[in-house]
C-alpha cells in the first residue's frame, strides 16, 4: 500500500484510541493542523506510510517536519487530526504508540560519561526489556562491538548517530522515525546510515525519515512526501510522481496552447486539501518524445516538441573532440541545444525522462561515439522537490 | 532480566498489593532490580574525574577547620565544653553544605537532559516521569551521601571530647540526611522547570541559600529557646538542638508530637510536594499534571488544619489560633498560585485514559481543569477555616479573644475566597497558563497594598482612626481588626463594620468571578471542540 492508493476512509482512524479492524497502515496522518498562536504550522496534512516502506520527508526549513514527527512520537498532541501508528492513535495512546515506534530526534543527544555498552544497556532497561541478549544482538547488526567499551564521549558524530540509531531499535520498534539522521554527518557516515537503514528495512521496518539531502533520499526511499509552509503537496513513491508530474506538465503544456497564458497553476500537484492521502496528477504519463504527444504542436527548429517547463541538462563525456558529437545531436528530437567543453565534455539540454536519455545513449554507442560518462543535471527527486515547491518559506 | 546489573528483574506489584507488603516488595525490587537512570547516573558520575577529588579536599578543609575551633577552644575550656562546640561547629557547616550543595547537584539533574538533548528519548522509554525523578532523586542523594560518610569521622571528634553522646552524633547525622532529602528534591523540583542547567544551578542557589539560613536561624537558633522551655535538658541558643532534644527530652505525647511527627511532616511534606512538581514539570502538556498535586492537597491541606486546631485546643491560646489562620493563609495562598496555571480542562488524552480506565466522578474530579481545581481549593478553604474557627470558638473562653479571631479567620477565609475565584477568572480569560499567576501575583499585591496606600492619603483629611477605615478592602487590615476586637475601644463597631463589609464583599466578587470562570470556561472549551471540528473537515482550500 503506498501512499497514493490509500483513501483517507480505507484506513479508518480509531477515533478511541482502539485498534482497527482492517490491518492498518504503519503510519496514517489524518486531517493534521497545528497551531502556535495564530500561525498554523500544520495545515491539513494527510497521508499514509504501508508497512516496510522508507518513506522520505522532505521540506524546506520552518515547513513543518519536525512537528508533524513530533505529533507521530507521542510528542505533541496537534490542534486537530490525528495520527496512527500501526492502528495506535499516537495522541490518545501514547504508551501503546511508545512501544511500538523508534524515535530519533533531530540534534539528539547521547549521555557521555558511559560507554556504549552502557549506554545501551541503560535504554534496555529503561524499556524493561527482559532479555540480556537484545543488547549484543543490537550492538552486532549495528556494527559497534568494535566500540562497545568506548566511552560515548569519545565517538565520532556518525557513531554517535549510529549509537542512536541503535538505542532505538532495543526494543524492537516495528517502525522507525528518524528526523534528519544524516545530518551534520560527513560522507562516509552518511553513506553507513544509509547501509544501515537499507538493511533495517530488510528486516521489516518501516522506516519514516526527514531529510535535507535530496539525493540520499531518493536512493533508499521507497516513498517520499513534501511539505511546505504546513502543507503536503506531493506524496508517494518517487516514480510515480515523476510520470505524473511529466503528465501535468503535458495536460498544462497541451493547455498554455489552447489558452496562452494559463501557465501558472500546477494545481494537479498540489494536495487537495479534502483529507484523502496527498495524490498527484492523475492524467497518463505523455512523454515529449512520443511523436503522437499532444506537446508536438510546440517543436524546435528540428520539429521535436519542446514543452517549456522544465529544461533538463545532461551532461556527457566523451573520448576525443566533443565538438565533432554537436553535429550529431542539435535539431534531433527533445533536443533544445548542445554545448562543446573541453576534454571532451558536453552538455546536453533537452526535453524528457529517463527513455529519453537511454536513447540518445544508444543512439550515441551504435554512432561509434567512444561515451565515458553520462551524468544528468540532477536527480529525480531534486527535480520534483523544485517543481512542486515555491521555495517561500513562511 | 536488568541488562545493567544483570540481575533478574522482580515486576512491579499489582494493584492488589497494598499496604506494607507493597512496600516490601518495592524494597525488594530497589535493591534487586534499581531504577535505571540511578544506575546510570552512579556510573556516569563514578567516572567523573573531580569526584574523589572534591570530596578529599572537602573533608581536609573540614578536618582542618573543626580541629583548629577545638584547638582554639581547647586553651582555656574544658574538654566536654570544647566536644559541644566542636559539635554544634561540624554540624552547622555540614547543614550548610547538605542545604547548598545538595540543590546545586539536583538542580542539573533534568535541565541537563533537555539541554544535552537526551530528555525524548528517555521520555519515550516508558519509564514515566515518576520513575525517571525517582532515579534523579536517588542519583543526587547518594552523591550528597556519599559526602556525608566522608565527613562521618569528622563528625565523630566532638564525641571523643565529650560533652556530646554518640548517639547525639548519629542522631545528628540522620537529621542531616533528612535536610538533604529535602534539598534534593528541592533542587529536582527547581531543575525540573528550566532547559538550562547553569540557570537552573543559579535560580536554585539563589533560593536555596537565603532559605537555609532562615531556616538555621528560625528552626536552629529560634526555635531552642522554645525547646529549652519544654525540656530543659536542650540547650537554649545553640542551633543543633534536635538531635539532642531526642536523647534528653523526655518521653511522652509531646515528645511523640513535636520530636518526631511534627519533623516528619516537615521533612515529608515539602519533600513530597516537590516531588509531584517535579513530576508534573517532566509530563507532556497533555498528559495528567494535576492529579498528584491534588492528591498531596488533599493530604496536606487536612494535615495542617489538625495540626493548627491540635495546637490551638493543647495550648488554649488565642496565638496558636492566630498562628495557624496565618499558616492556612499562606498555605491555600501557595495552592492558589499553583492551581492558577492549570489547564481549562482536561486534554483529549486524559480522556481517553479516563475511559480506558473507567475512571470515577472522585478521580475525575482530581484531575486536570482548572474550575475542578478552584472548586476544591473552595472547599478546602471552607472547611479548614470552619474547623480552625469553630475549634477556636469552642476552646477560648474570654470573648474578646474568641471574636478578635473569628474576625480574623473570617476575613481570611473571604479573602482566600476572592483569589480562588480571580485565579479562575483569569485563567479562564487567558491562553497560557503564566499569565494568571502574574495577574493573581498583581491583584495580591493591589489589595494588600493599595488600601494602605488610600489610607494615607486619606489621613491627611481626616483623623488617623478614621482613616483606617479606608484600609479595610486590605488583608492586613483584618490584624488591624482583631487588635481592635481583642482590646476594645472607641471605634470597636464601626472597625467591625467596615471589617465585614470589606470582607463580604471580597466572598461576593470571589463567588462572582468564580461563576463568570465556569461559564467561560465552557464557552472556550465549546469554542475549541468547534475549532477542531472544522479544521478537520473544511478543505484548506475553502478557508
Amino acid at each position: 500500500m503506498s501512499a497514493l492508493d490509500v483513501t483517507a476512509e480505507a484506513a479508518g482512524p480509531a477515533s478511541d484510541g482502539t485498534r482497527v479492524s482492517a490491518p492498518p497502515p504503519a503510519i496514517s496522518v489524518r486531517h493534521l493542523w497545528h497551531r502556535y498562536g495564530s500561525l498554523d504550522v500544520l495545515r491539513d496534512v494527510s497521508f499514509d506510510v504501508a508497512h516496510g516502506e522508507i518513506f522520505g520527508f522532505i521540506g524546506p526549513n520552518g515547513a513543518g517536519k519536525t512537528t508533524t514527527i513530533r505529533a507521530m512520537a507521542t510528542l505533541l498532541e496537534p490542534t486537530a487530526g490525528s495520527v496512527h501508528i500501526d492502528g495506535y492513535d499516537a495522541a490518545l495512546d501514547p504508551d501503546e504508540v511508545r512501544k511500538i515506534i523508534g524515535y530519533m530526534p533531530d540534534h539528539a543527544g547521547v549521555y557521555e560519561r558511559i560507554t556504549v555498552r552502557e549506554f545501551l544497556e541503560f535504554f534496555a532497561d529503561a524499556y524493561r526489556i527482559p532479555e540480556l541478549g537484545v543488547v549484543d544482538a543490537v550492538i552486532e547488526l549495528t556494527d559497534l562491538a568494535k566500540l562497545s567499551d568506548r566511552l560515548v564521549a569519545t565517538l565520532s558524530k556518525g557513531m554517535k548517530q549510529r549509537l542512536q540509531i541503535a538505542r532505538t531499535l532495543l526494543h524492537d520498534p516495528k517502525v522507525l522515525v528518524l528526523d534528519e539522521p544524516a545530518s551534520d554527518l560527513d560522507p562516509r557516515a552518511r553513506i553507513e546510515v544509509r547501509d544501515l537503514l537499507l538493511e533495517l528495512r530488510e528486516l521489516g521496518k518501516t522506516i519514516f525519515l526527514s531529510s535535507h539531502i535530496l539525493t540520499e533520499l531518493s536512493d533508499i526511499c521507497t516513498s517520499v512526501g513534501i511539505l511546505e509552509r504546513g502543507q503536503l503537496v506531493v506524496a508517494g513513491p518517487i516514480g510515480e510522481i515523476a510520470e505524473r508530474l511529466a503528465a501535468e506538465r503535458g495536460s498544462r503544456e497541451t493547455a498554455a496552447i489552447a489558452l496562452p497564458g494559463a501557465l501558472e497553476a500546477p494545481s494537479g500537484l498540489r494536495a487537495s486539501g479534502t483529507g484523502a492521502p496527498a495524490e498527484v496528477g492523475v492524467a497518463p504519463a505523455a512523454s515529449p518524445l512520443d511523436p503522437g504527444s499532444e506537446l508536438g504542436a510546440v517543436v524546435t527548429p528540428g520539429g521535436a516538441p519542446i514543452p517549456q517547463a522544465t529544461r533538463k541538462r545532461l551532461r556527457l563525456r566523451v573520448l576525443g573532440d566533443s565538438q565533432a558529437i554537436v553535429p550529431m545531436l542539435e535539431g534531433g528530437s527533445g533536443v533544445l541545444g548542445v554545448e562543446a567543453g573541453p576534454g571532451g565534455s558536453l552538455s546536453l539540454y533537452y526535453v524528457g525522462g529517463d527513455q529519453y536519455v537511454a536513447e540518445v545513449v544508444r543512439y550515441l554507442v551504435s554512432s561509434g561515439v567512444a561515451l565515458v560518462s553520462v551524468e544528468p543535471e540532477r536527480n529525480e527527486l531534486e527535480r520534483i522537490f523544485l517543481e512542486v515547491t515555491r521555495g517561500d518559506l513562511t | 532480566m536488568s541488562a545493567q546489573t544483570g540481575v533478574a528483574s522482580i515486576p512491579p506489584p499489582p494493584p492488589s498489593v497494598r499496604g506494607f507488603s507493597r512496600l516490601k516488595l518495592g524494597l525488594e525490587r530497589l535493591i534487586a532490580d534499581p531504577n535505571p537512570v540511578w544506575m546510570r547516573e552512579l556510573k556516569a558520575a563514578a567516572r567523573l574525574q573531580r569526584t574523589p577529588v572534591v570530596l578529599a579536599v572537602t573533608t581536609g578543609m573540614m578536618t582542618l577547620l573543626v580541629c583548629s575551633v577545638g584547638g582554639i577552644a581547647a586553651i582555656d575550656a574544658e574538654p566536654a565544653k570544647v566536644g559541644v562546640w566542636l559539635y554544634h561547629t561540624f554540624f552547622s557547616l555540614a547543614f550548610a553544605l547538605v542545604a547548598w550543595m545538595g540543590p546545586a547537584m539536583a538542580a542539573t539533574g533534568i535541565a541537563a537532559e533537555r539541554s544535552g538533548g537526551t530528555w525524548e528519548a528517555l521520555e519515550l522509554t516508558g519509564l514515566g516521569a515518576p520513575a525517571i525523578a525517582r532515579g534523579k532523586f536517588l542519583g543526587a542523594l547518594t552523591y550528597v551521601t556519599l559526602y556525608l560518610v566522608m565527613l562521618a569521622p569528622v563528625g565523630a571528634l566532638p564525641f571523643l571530647f565529650g560533652g556530646v553522646t554518640a548517639l547525639e552524633v548519629l542522631l545528628a547525622f540522620v537529621v542531616l540526611g533528612g535536610v538533604a532529602i529535602l534539598s534534593v528534591t528541592f533542587g529536582l523540583a527547581m531543575s525540573s522547570k528550566f532547559s538550562s542547567p547553569a540557570l537552573a544551578i543559579l535560580i536554585t542557589l539563589l533560593v536555596s541559600i537565603p532559605a537555609s539560613i532562615a531556616a538555621y536561624l528560625g528552626l536552629g537558633v529560634g526555635l531552642s529557646f522554645a525547646a529549652n522551655g519544654l525540656w530543659h535538658g536542650v540547650a537554649a541558643g545553640p542551633p543543633v538542638w534536635l538531635p539532642t532534644a531526642y536523647s534528653r527530652a523526655e518521653f511522652g505525647v509531646e515528645y511523640v508530637t513535636l520530636l518526631i511527627l511534627v519533623p516528619v511532616a516537615l521533612v515529608a511534606l515539602p519533600a513530597w510536594l516537590f516531588h509531584e512538581i517535579t513530576v508534573a514539570n517532566m509530563a507532556a502538556p497533555s498528559d495528567d499534571r494535576s492529579t498528584r498535586l491534588r492528591v498531596w492537597t488533599l493530604v496536606a491541606a487536612p494535615f495542617l488544619t489538625a495540626t493548627c486546631v491540635a495546637c490551638g485546643v493543647a495550648q488554649n491560646d488565642a496565638g496558636w489560633f492566630i498562628a495557624g489562620v496565618v499558616a492556612l493563609l499562606a498555605t491555600y495562598l501557595f495552592l492558589g498560585f499553583l492551581f492558577a496555571g492549570e489547564p481549562l480542562a482536561p486534554s483529549r488524552r486524559v480522556e481517553a485514559r479516563w475511559a480506558r480506565e473507567g475512571a470515577g466522578a472522585g478521580r475525575r474530579f482530581l484531575g486536570p481543569g482548572v474550575m475542578r481545581a478552584c472548586t476544591l481549593l473552595l472547599l478546602l478553604v471552607v472547611g479548614s477555616f470552619a474547623a480552625l474557627l469553630g475549634a477556636a470558638a469552642v476552646t477560648l473562653r474570654v470573648p474578646s479573644e474568641r471574636d478578635g479571631v473569628l474576625a480574623l479567620g473570617g476575613y481570611a477565609a473571604a479573602f482566600l475566597v476572592f483569589l480562588t475565584g480571580f485565579a479562575a477568572w483569569t485563567r479562564a480569560r487567558s491562553r497560557s497558563s503564566g499569565v494568571p499567576k502574574v495577574l493573581l501575583l498583581g491583584a495580591l499585591f493591589l489589595a494588600v497594598v493599595g488600601p494602605w496606600i488610600a489610607m494615607a492619603i486619606a489621613g491627611i483629611f481626616e483623623s488617623s482612626e478614621r482613616a483606617l477605615l479606608v484600609a479595610a478592602p486590605s488583608p492586613l487590615y483584618a490584624f488591624h481588626l482583631h487588635k481592635v476586637i481583642s482590646s476594645g475601644g472607641p471605634d470597636l463597631n464601626v472597625a467591625v463594620l467596615a471589617g465585614s463589609v470589606a470582607a463580604a464583599s471580597w466572598l461576593l466578587i470571589g463567588l462572582g468571578l468564580f461563576a463568570l470562570a465556569s461559564g467561560r470556561v465552557e464557552q472556550r472549551l465549546t469554542e475549541e471542540r468547534a475549532v477542531r471540528a472544522g479544521l478537520e473537515g473544511v478543505p484548506v482550500g475553502s478557508e
